[in-house]
C-alpha cells in the first residue's frame, strides 16, 4: 500500500550557523509514534538535551503537524510545538488551532521543523516549498503580533501560515506566547520567549506540493459518511454562528453588535474564530481577529466594566503577545504588594488597576519592554517572589508551578468545576495550560449520564468505564466521577487527536471516535492500525513525554502554592 | 461547460479552504490548495473568492462548503 498523509520530510534549521538541512521522515517512527503531537514529542526527546536553559541557543523548538493535516477531514489543522519552557523550566507541549500554518507546512513538504541556535540579529524563517531561508527581520522587530503577521502577508501574499511573536516574546517575558496567523495562541508558559531568545520573530510557510492519502477509495467512503453526520447535526448552524457563546445566556446582547465574520482553520466545518469590530465609543472602528469572541470579554471578570475597553485590552495584550491569565494575576498580586507597602509607592511608578484600561496599557507596555518594575513582573510570579522575598508569599494568589491555574481558588474559572483539565494542570510538570488533562472537555458538574457515551467514543474499555463511574449500576445513589482515572483516558484521547492533527475543541471532537480515528489513520497513511494498536502507540507517546519530563529533571515552582491566612 | 452556475456569498466565507481541498482532490488526486480552481483569500473583514479559467463549474466545491458561502443552481437548457 502507498504511504499517504505525511509530507515526508523534516526540516532542521540552525540559526547560529545559518545552516539549513532537510532529511526524509523516518517512517518507522511514524508507525511507533503516529505523527503530529506523538512524533513531535519523540523528536523533542531526541533533540532536547538535559541541563540546557529554556532560553539558551541549545534549546530546540520542535514543530509538527499530523498526517491528517492538509487533508479535508473535518477540522484537521492542529499544530504542535515542543520545547523547554522558561516559566517551569521543563518540557512544554504546546498546541494551537493551526489556521493556515499546518496545511501550508505540509504542502511545503514538511511534517516537522526543528529550530536550534540563536541568530545574531532579528530574523524570520521563510519556508516556501524547498526555498528555505533565514531572512532579516530588523524592520519587524518591535512590531506587534498582528502587525508582523499582516506585514508578512502583505509582502509574500496569502494563503501563507505565520507564527509570530510580539514585543513580550522579543524581551523574553516568561509568560509571552506566539500566535498562529495572528490569532491562535501557542505556548502558555513562555513559548514566545523561547522564540525571542533565538532572535526569531516569525516563521512563514507556503507550499504547493499537495498531500496524498494512501487508500483513496476507503478514505472517500469514510469521509463521506462522516461529513454527512456533521451536516445532519441539529446544532450545526447554532455552533457555526455562536461558537462558545452558545452556552452564554447574554450572547446576543454582547456578540451581535460586534460580530463581523466567523473564521475557521483549514478544513474546519464549525469554525469558531472571529473578526469583530467595535461599533461605537472611543474605540469605534477597532477591528479585532480573535481565537474566540468569548475571550474578548475575560477582562470584564478582572475589573473592566465597559465591553469596548475589554476588547481594546485583549487587543493590547495580544499585540504584545502576553498571556492574559498571568497578566491579570500579576496585576492583582503587585497591587496587593503595593497596598501592603512591600512595594513602595516610588517603585510602583504608576497606578496598578485591572479596572482601568490606561493602567492596563501602561503595565502591559512596561512588562513587555521590561521597564522598571515591569522588568521584574516580566519574570512572572516566581520573579516577583524571588525579588521581594518571603514577605510577598502570603499575598500571592494560589499558584501551580509558579503560574496561575485556570480553575482553582482565585483562578479565572470557578473552582467547583474541577475536572480532568484542573487535575491535569496540577500533575503536568509544565503547570497550567489548555491542553492539560486532555482539554477542558470533561469537567465536573456535567451530568454524569453523558459520560459513558463519551467514554465509549474515546475508546475506553467497558470494564474501565465502570471504574471511572463506580455507581453507574446504582442509579438511586449519588453518582461519582473518578477524575483521576478519567484523566488517563482523557490524555490518551487527546493524544490520539493531537497526533493525527484533529482539533480537540468540544464541537469537533464530539464527531470523532477512537475506532473511526484508527480506520481513518489506516486509510490516510497506509499504516496498519486497529484500536488496540492505536492504544499502544498512544501510550508509547505519553510514556515518552513523561520520560522527557524526568530526563529534563528539575522544574521550578511548587505544585500548589498555598495562601497563608492573613493576620 | 459544467452543469451549474455558482453564486458566491463572501460575507459567509470563513476561509476554511474546504472548497479548495475538494477541488484539488477531485482534479489532481492530492489535497493542494495551490492547484484548486477556486481561490479564496480571506483577510479578516474582507474576503475574495474567484474561479480560475480552468474551472468547469462542476459544483463539487459547493458540496464541501459548510457555510453556504457557495451555492449552485443547475443551468437551465434554453430551446432556441
Ligand atoms: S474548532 Fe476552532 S480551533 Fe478547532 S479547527 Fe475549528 S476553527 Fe480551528
Ligand atoms: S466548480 Fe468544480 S472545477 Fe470549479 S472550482 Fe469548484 S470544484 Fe473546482
Ligand atoms: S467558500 Fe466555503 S468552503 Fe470555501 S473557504 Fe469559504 S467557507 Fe470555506
Amino acid at each position: 500500500m502507498n504511504r499517504g498523509g505525511f509530507a515526508g520530510k523534516v526540516l532542521y534549521v540552525d540559526l547560529t550557523d545559518e545552516e539549513i538541512k532537510q532529511e526524509p521522515l523516518d517512517f518507522s517512527l511514524c508507525e511507533k509514534f503516529i505523527g503530529g503531537l506523538g512524533l513531535t514529542v519523540k523528536l523533542a526527546y531526541d533533540n532536547i538535551e538535559p541541563g540546557n536553559d529554556a532560553l539558551s541557543p541549545e534549546n530546540p523548538i520542535v514543530l509538527g503537524a499530523g498526517p491528517f493535516v492538509g487533508t479535508n477531514l473535518p477540522a484537521t489543522s492542529r499544530v504542535y510545538a515542543v520545547t523547554k519552557l522558561p516559566s517551569s523550566g521543563t518540557i512544554g507541549w504546546c498546541g494551537g488551532g493551526g489556521m493556515n500554518f499546518g496545511c501550508m507546512l505540509k504542502n511545503a513538504g514538511f511534517d516537522h521543523v526543528i529550530i536550534k541556535g540563536r541568530a545574531q540579529k532579528p530574523v524570520f524563517l521563510q519556508i516556501f516549498d524547498d526555498d528555505v531561508q533565514i531572512l532579516d527581520a530588523e524592520s519587524l522587530w518591535g512590531k506587534g503580533v498582528e502587525e508582523t503577521t499582516e506585514a508578512l502577508w502583505q509582502e509574500f501574499g496569502r494563503p501563507a501560515g505565520v507564527i509570530a511573536i510580539g514585543r513580550a516574546g522579543e524581551n523574553k517575558v516568561v509568560f509571552s506566547m506566539a500566535y498562529i496567523d495572528r490569532l491562535s495562541t501557542l505556548g502558555r508558559g513562555g513559548f514566545g520567549a523561547v522564540m525571542g531568545s533565538k532572535n526569531l520573530k516569525a516563521v512563514i510557510v507556503k507550499g504547493s506540493q499537495g498531500i496524498e492519502v494512501a487508500d483513496r477509495k476507503r478514505y472517500r467512503a469514510l469521509n463521506k459518511d462522516f461529513l454527512q453526520t456533521i451536516r445532519e447535526y441539529p446544532y450545526l448552524k447554532e455552533w457555526q454562528e455562536l461558537g462558545m457563546f452558545k452556552s452564554f445566556p447574554m450572547a446576543s446582547e454582547l456578540y451581535d453588535p460586534i460580530k463581523k465574520r466567523r473564521i475557521a482553520c483549514v478544513s474546519c466545518p464549525i469554525g469558531d474564530k472571529d473578526v469583530v469590530e467595535i461599533p461605537d465609543g472611543e474605540y469605534k472602528g477597532l477591528v479585532k481577529c480573535t481565537t474566540s469572541a468569548t475571550n474578548l470579554f475575560t477582562p470584564l471578570i478582572h475589573g473592566l466594566s465597559d465591553y469596548r475597553e475589554s476588547i481594546k485590552c485583549v487587543t493590547i495584550l495580544d499585540e504584545y503577545g502576553l498571556d492574559k491569565f498571568e497578566f491579570f494575576g500579576l496585576m492583582g498580586f503587585v497591587k496587593n504588594l503595593g497596598d501592603q507597602g512591600i512595594i513602595s509607592k516610588d517603585q510602583l511608578e504608576s497606578e496598578v488597576d485591572s479596572g482601568s484600561i490606561q493602567s492596563i496599557e501602561t503595565w502591559a507596555g512596561k512588562i513587555s519592554n521590561r521597564e522598571g518594575l515591569g522588568d521584574i513582573m516580566a519574570d512572572g510570579f516566581n520573579g516577583i517572589l524571588k525579588h521581594f522575598g518571603e514577605g510577598a508569599v502570603p499575598y500571592a494568589p494560589p499558584l501551580v508551578r509558579g503560574m496561575l491555574p485556570y480553575a482553582g481558588p482565585g483562578g479565572s474559572i470557578s473552582w467547583n468545576l474541577f475536572g480532568t483539565m484542573e487535575l491535569g494542570q496540577v500533575l503536568d510538570p509544565r503547570g497550567p495550560h489548555v491542553g492539560s488533562g486532555g482539554s477542558p472537555t470533561y469537567f465536573a458538574k456535567r451530568p454524569l449520564e453523558v459520560f459513558p457515551r463519551h467514554l465509549r467514543r474515546m475508546g475506553v474499555p467497558e470494564e474501565t468505564i465502570a471504574r471511572i463511574l463506580p455507581r453507574l449500576d446504582s442509579p438511586d445513589q449519588e453518582q461519582i466521577l473518578n477524575v483521576g482515572r478519567l484523566l488517563k483516558y482523557s490524555h490518551r484521547w487527546f493524544t490520539i487527536l493531537g497526533s493525527m492533527g484533529i482539533c480537540a475543541r468540544a464541537q469537533i471532537n464530539r464527531f470523532y471516535n477512537a475506532a473511526l480515528c484508527a480506520d481513518l489513520y489506516e486509510a490516510v497513511t497506509g499504516i496498519e492500525t486497529d484500536l488496540e494498536k492505536l492504544r499502544k502507540r498512544v501510550d508509547r507517546v505519553w510514556t515518552l513525554l513523561r520520560m522527557d519530563f524526568i530526563k529534563n529533571g528539575k522544574y521550578q515552582g511548587r505544585v500548589w502554592q498555598k495562601r497563608r491566612r492573613l493576620t | 461547460m459544467g452543469k451549474y452556475t455558482i453564486q458566491v456569498y463572501t460575507e459567509r466565507c470563513t476561509g476554511c479552504l474546504r472548497c479548495e481541498l475538494a477541488c484539488s482532490d477531485l482534479y489532481t488526486k492530492t489535497f493542494n490548495p495551490s492547484k484548486a480552481r477556486i481561490q479564496v483569500t480571506a483577510t479578516g473583514l474582507d474576503c475574495m473568492i474567484r474561479f480560475t479559467g480552468e474551472c468547469n463549474y462542476c459544483g463539487v466545491c459547493v458540496d464541501h462548503c459548510f457555510y453556504d458561502a457557495l451555492q449552485k443552481e443547475e443551468k437551465v437548457a434554453v430551446n432556441e
